[in-house]
């Protein structure tokens, strides 16, 4: 069973690491789809919007990682 | 017929993946290996190894019955998800941000778990050694499979991710052998970094596809994709190195 449970854990560690990028990652996804399925614009720009969209998610996402050595600082000040 | 421009970057993702799944897998492996040789060791390997060619052969044939726009999509999907996840810990892992994976330490850490596992259970030690190896390479080797079929399944690539993965394995494997020591000097962060790139861009051409676009450029289309995650993954890393520069100053 534990065996078990770690395979479990792993494939879910696989794909939702964390829980921010994965929701904003779905939540694009979706938009995508509703301009490319929906929206009657030319397909092209839901496709743009997916690939420019994922390099902004990840660079927003690593902007507001708090780097240790200066949360360290703040918690001592 | 093999297309270049989208086979390359498979069996390129295929294989730089698979080095970095199985050198961790290596560590304990070896890390077993070295407390009680390598019979439990080759058996707990031999069996993980057995699982995960069942998990493939099962799949396979059901992955033919799924449409080819609901598969492009639905790994599409899932390949972004892991490409992103991948991407995002190395950029914050190269700066500084999240330690470094470091094959020596979890060599030391399983080995000493297996010690004390030892003094508790002697006559079971056998057993414990196989069952670390194969929990070792079932838990590296899911996402070795999930990576070929991924990359492989959507454009009928399977057979040249295969023996991306496959190179890697006796890569790892001949070395391994030969420097009988964990593989620390593998740059893995590098490697993660460069499969984050290839994944996620392979996530954004999949995701398009299955959902009815025809990406200019068809193929082509994917170095593109290669570069713009590439462009942010440097960026990212900049900016979050920036961050604990600041602090020094």
């Amino acid at each position: 069973m534990t065996l078990l449970k770690e395979v479990a854990a792993e494939l879910i560690g696989m794909f939702f690491g964390d829980a921010r990028v994965t929701l904003a990652l779905l939540l694009l996804i979706a938009v995508s789809a509703a301009l490319i399925e929906l929206s009657g614009l030319d397909p092209l720009v839901g496709g743009t919007v997916l690939a420019l969209g994922c390099p902004v998610l990840l660079i927003a996402n690593v902007r507001r990682q708090k780097h240790p050595i200066a949360a360290a600082i703040r918690s001592a000040a | 017929m093999l297309i270049w421009s989208t086979a390359a970057p498979a069996i390129g993702a295929a294989f730089l993946a698979s080095v970095v799944e199985v050198v961790e897998a290596f560590t304990i492996v070896l890390a077993a290996a070295t407390l009680r040789g390598w019979r439990p060791a080759a058996l707990g390997t031999g069996a993980a190894l057995a699982v995960l060619a069942s998990a493939v052969l099962l799949l396979g044939p059901l992955l033919n019955q799924v449409p080819l726009h609901a598969l492009q999509f639905a790994i599409g999907v899932l390949l972004l998800l892991m490409g992103m996840s991948w991407l995002r810990k190395a950029c914050l892992r190269s700066a500084g941000v999240i330690p470094l994976h470091d094959e020596d330490a979890i060599f030391a850490a399983e080995t000493a778990q297996l010690d004390g596992a030892a003094r508790r259970h002697d006559a079971r030690l056998d057993w414990i050694a196989g069952m670390t190896a194969l929990k070792g390479v079932l838990l590296e080797g899911l996402e070795v499979v999930f990576i070929v079929i991924a990359v492989g399944a959507g454009g009928g690539l399977l057979l040249p991710a295969s023996i991306g993965a496959l190179l890697a394995c006796a890569l790892v494997l001949v070395v391994g052998m030969f420097v009988h020591r964990p593989l620390s000097l593998v740059p893995e962060n590098t490697l993660k970094f460069g499969v984050g790139v290839m994944l996620s861009a392979f996530g954004v051409f999949w995701t398009g596809e299955g959902l009815g676009l025809d990406w200019p450029g068809q193929d082509l289309a994917l170095l593109l994709f290669v570069a713009i995650f590439l462009g942010a993954g440097l960026a990212g890393t900049a900016i979050a190195r920036s961050a604990a520069m600041e602090v020094a100053r």
